[in-house]
């Protein structure tokens, strides 16, 4: 199949798995990914592994799936770009447009002088895998250059000349024979619910917890960079959520909230961990002793808070029904980690629309047998777009679309 | 040859596979224990071949070879394929007994409800003269959602068809499947209660006339109930079926701590097992929904497909077996992960099969066997480029790290790309896996002038090899104990496990050690001491 090309809109766990299953079987893929580094939000996981022993979380077979994608000749990669137009008349036609290539992916050596000399906090990003090439990338909303010409520190301290601010946006017109969406999820955001997230320093969500273990391999306190006594943390923030009508369990929290939780304690065995959950869902083989060992280390409490207050020095103060006393309890923790869940992607509707498809109730694409009903469009999808999944499942999911598209491939040339 | 597929099994999975692989031209051969097969292709009926009443005797050969010899009715079926799916269904056992209860007919299982609720006529069904149905579930053993799923399910049929009242009683209510949650809500509407349990229990007895009487004190009110239920379904527990376990053995392919018939390790998502070629789908594989079965088939066919692609050309950088040194001791043999060792006349290594992980080179006593690049000349040489001598005063040792290509030398990149700061004296060799590590690689370090020796490795459980970590661990507490004995620091040894995304730990674990080194001084082995 060495003259069939394939379309991968999201550079996330769902699209490198595709994109690498395509390409073992000779398919060309164009990835296109919109944020400037390929990996989704699993490239910033951290490994969970305790006692020496793998907990087959699967955040290195993403890191893996990454390393094949950019060493494949076959992937041509767009990191910066999204899809804005597609057509189709037998093949697809697509419109690429990229955003400016402020760092030459040729000449930049990773050196981190850009990163250090930044007067802003943020305006340069970072990877999360050393396959994230560049390691760097200029953030456009937080750049000073980009919004009044004000600063050129990065540009001039560049010793390899690598940095341009003022390149221009591209577009390119890209051929197709089938596409795959594979755009993800979007992380809930927990700022609209009473636990102060983004007003309180140190209320921080998984996936900030999954960062911040990954970067700096221990947890500290934003506010002031201790270690925190307590931690706590809450489960199915923004999943089994009548009010937001997120009628969904998010599949993936309780697994990596509790084997983050045993990394703590392992790491950082003085620390206390509460856990305040609804129902513990089974994750991975063998859960069944899990589940008793990390009853013995991390305190489970089966309820929801109400709100959270924050206290003096930046403490927080958790309500919530107590299951034994029955009573209201008041707590004071250092740390509350929001297990945020997974919800649709921000740009469902956008892709839905530019593909003439229509999105479920619930905002996630359609699936399963729903899906199947139109097998003839060349359309297919793959990973958390239609859902909340778990990396393995994802990887499946990929595999499976890989496998549809091969069979369009064989049905349309017939 | 004829690239030939055999998938084992004769339920949904195992005909998702056929269809899929018929339906690209593909020449499949099902195998099943049972007396008939419902698979019925709807074209392409040349291409397939189906054994009924079949078992499995043995398999030999590899990728693209497998030699089958299989039994029906004392007579031998011979075939030549060139993978093998293993595709057969999961059994459930009954929790009766975890509830301390007996099977009555009250008292019924989960399946056994199923099957009474799939009756359309249902004038016979015990449900019919029920006001009170109770399920348990998940309150001695964790559930699962392949169960929750059921029950919810014939639940909402009670509820709406039959118009009785269900409760469910459990402790974590598993949701973690798609349209769960939803499915429980909807349930909730049609009337079933759901009664959680935390800390405490129901008690349940078994009346004598085999009725049911369940006491317990509701969590949230504190108030006292007793259910006395006209039945009572209880919850099972799901395994593979007999046969796959069977056939795990029969092919060599390891399993998981629960039995299912896949090692639970991250480098076999999504059907792939610890030998090349031969694969497992569905639910004998782990618990699955009806949708991860489509998907595990869809996985499978396309790794079918996708196979002759990889055996065009011979590999050239495999293990090879000295005949003159070998002494047929089977050491290799017992060893390899992927069972690329083959006895015939003599002991050889297919190219295909053998991943080159080095394990049976490193385990060999004779040292008949070798790898391209994996000599532990070749890798003597290799650091000889970080040998350096002492820089005036300041002791800098030579650290030689041998890390995995999968785990160790990915997080030492990732570490230095982070910014990182590692010991200048470091030198890192890549090794395919940890496993291929000898005493002679080790020592080569010391004698090579290193100060201190790593071998960095991945976690348990995380080996593509299986067990090439572990092999690392013994040959490394081997040499620790003789430098014990002959009076060398043990300290300037280590070993270690790392993932391929942890680059902060990579370097605390490197510097760490370049401390203890300088701690130590300089090795007495060094050549310029």
């Amino acid at each position: 199949m060495g003259n069939k090309n394939v379309l991968i809109i999201g550079g996330g766990t769902a699209g490198l798995s595709a994109a690498v299953e395509l390409v073992n079987l000779d398919i060309h893929v164009d990835l296109v990914e919109k944020s400037d580094f390929l990996g989704g939000h699993a490239i910033g996981y951290t490994c969970k592994a305790t006692r020496n022993t793998c907990v087959k979380c699967g955040a290195c077979m993403v890191e893996e799936k990454l390393k094949d994608t950019i060493l494949h000749p076959k992937i041509k990669i767009w990191t910066g770009s999204r899809v804005q137009e597609v057509s189709k008349n037998g093949r697809f036609t697509a419109k690429i447009h990229c955003k400016p290539k402020y760092i030459d992916p040729h000449k930049c050596t990773n050196c981190r002088i850009c990163f250090d000399k930044c007067p802003v906090d943020g305006a340069i990003l970072h990877g999360f895998s050393k396959n994230n090439i560049p390691f760097y990338a200029i953030n456009e909303e937080l750049c000073l250059y980009l919004k009044d010409k004000s600063c050129g520190l990065c540009r001039d301290e560049c010793p390899e000349t690598a940095i341009n601010l003022d390149p221009k946006a591209t577009e390119y017109i890209k051929e197709a024979d089938a596409v795959l969406v594979a755009a993800g999820f979007h992380p809930f955001n927990p700022e609209d619910k009473p636990y102060g997230y983004h007003r309180f320093q140190n209320v921080i969500t998984s996936l900030d917890l999954e960062r911040m273990l990954k970067q700096v391999g221990r947890v500290k306190r934003p506010s002031d960079a201790t270690i925190p006594e307590r931690i706590a943390f809450i489960q199915c923030v923004g999943s089994r959520d009548s009010k937001l009508n997120h009628l969904w369990c998010s599949k993936v929290c309780c697994g990596s909230a509790l084997r983050m939780a045993r990394l703590l304690k392992e790491r950082q065995p003085d620390i206390d961990i509460s856990f305040f959950y609804i129902d513990v869902q089974t994750f991975g083989k063998d859960f069944e002793q899990f589940y008793k060992d990390v009853q013995e280390e991390v305190r489970m409490i089966r309820a929801i808070p109400g709100d959270i207050y924050e206290t003096d020095r930046q403490k927080l103060k958790i309500n919530f029904l107590d299951n034994n006393t029955h009573e209201t309890l008041e707590e004071i923790f250092d740390l509350v980690v929001l297990s945020i869940g997974i919800t649709p992607g921000k740009d469902n509707g956008e892709i839905a629309e530019l593909l003439h498809l229509k999105l479920a109730d619930s905002g996630f694409f359609k699936s399963g047998a729903e899906e199947a009903s139109a097998p003839n469009t060349g359309i297919f999808s793959a990973g958390t777009i239609s859902g909340a999944m778990s990396i393995p499942e994802t990887i499946a999911s990929a595999g499976k679309a890989a496998r549809q598209i091969v069979k369009y491939f064989r049905a349309n040339d017939s | 040859m004829k690239d030939k597929t055999l998938i084992f099994g004769n339920g949904p999975c195992a005909h998702y596979i056929a269809e899929d692989l018929l339906s690209t031209g593909e020449d499949i051969v099902i195998a099943t224990t049972d007396k008939t097969c419902d698979f019925s292709p709807s074209e392409h009926s040349e291409s397939i071949e189906i054994l009924t009443d079949t078992r499995l005797v043995s398999c030999r050969g590899s990728v693209g070879d497998f030699r089958i010899l299989a039994a029906r009715n004392n007579k031998e079926i011979k075939r030549t394929v060139a993978g093998v799916i293993v595709a057969e269904e999961d059994q459930r056992k009954s929790n009766f007994s975890l509830y301390g209860l007996k099977a009555s007919s009250c008292v019924i299982t989960l399946s056994q409800a199923k099957e009474l609720l799939l009756d359309s006529s249902h004038k016979q069904s015990i449900f019919l003269k029920a006001k009170k149905v109770v399920f348990l579930t998940g309150l001695v053993k964790e559930s699962h959602p392949a169960i929750a799923e059921e029950i919810m399910h014939s639940a909402l049929r009670l509820q709406s068809d039959f118009n009785l009242q269900t409760y469910i009683l459990t402790a974590n209510l598993k949701v973690a499947a798609d349209g769960l949650e939803a499915l429980c809500r909807e349930t909730k509407e049609a009337g079933a209660v759901y009664i959680k349990f935390t800390d405490t229990r129901p008690e349940i007895h078994s009346k004598s006339n085999d009725s049911v009487q369940i006491e317990f004190v509701d969590e949230i009110t504190l108030k006292k109930f007793r259910l006395t239920p006209d039945i009572t379904v209880v919850d099972e527990t799901i395994v593979p079926s007999d046969y796959a376990v069977d056939l795990a053995k029969l092919l060599s392919i390891n399993t998981d701590p629960d039995g299912f018939v896949q090692a639970d390790n991250v480098h076999r998502f999504t059907v792939f097992t610890n030998r090349k070629g031969i694969m497992v789908a569905g639910p004998s594989r782990s618990i699955q929904t009806y949708s991860d079965q489509i998907t595990d088939a869809a996985n499978a066919a396309l790794v079918s497909a996708g196979r002759m692609a990889g055996l065009q050309i011979v590999p050239e950088d495999r293990a090879e077996i000295d005949k003159g040194l070998c002494i047929r001791c089977l050491t290799c043999y017992r060893l390899c992960p992927y069972r690329a060792i083959m006895l015939n006349t003599r002991v050889v290594v297919e190219p295909h099969a053998c991943e080159r992980c080095g394990i049976c080179a490193a385990q060999c006593p004779r040292g008949a066997i070798h790898i391209k690049d994996l000599e532990p000349e070749s890798i003597s040489n290799e650091m000889a480029t970080g040998e350096r001598l002492q820089e005036e005063d300041t002791f800098m040792p030579f650290l030689v790290a041998f890390c995995c290509s999968r785990s160790a030398i990915q997080s030492g990149e990732l570490s230095l790309r982070m910014g990182h700061k590692l010991p200048p004296g470091l030198k890192v060799i890549e090794v395919p896996c940890s496993g291929s590590i000898s005493f002679d690689h080790i020592y080569g370090a010391f004698e090579r002038n290193a100060d201190g020796v790593m071998v960095l490795t991945c976690h348990e459980g995380n080996c593509h090899s299986e067990q090439g970590n572990i092999y690392a661990k013994q040959t490394v507490a081997q040499i620790m104990d003789m430098f014990l004995q002959i009076g060398f620091e043990k300290e300037r040894l280590a070993v270690q496990t790392l993932a391929s995304n942890m680059g902060t730990e990579f370097a605390e674990m490197v510097n760490r050690f370049e401390a203890n080194i300088i701690e130590l001084g300089p090795s007495r082995l060094k050549k310029n001491q």
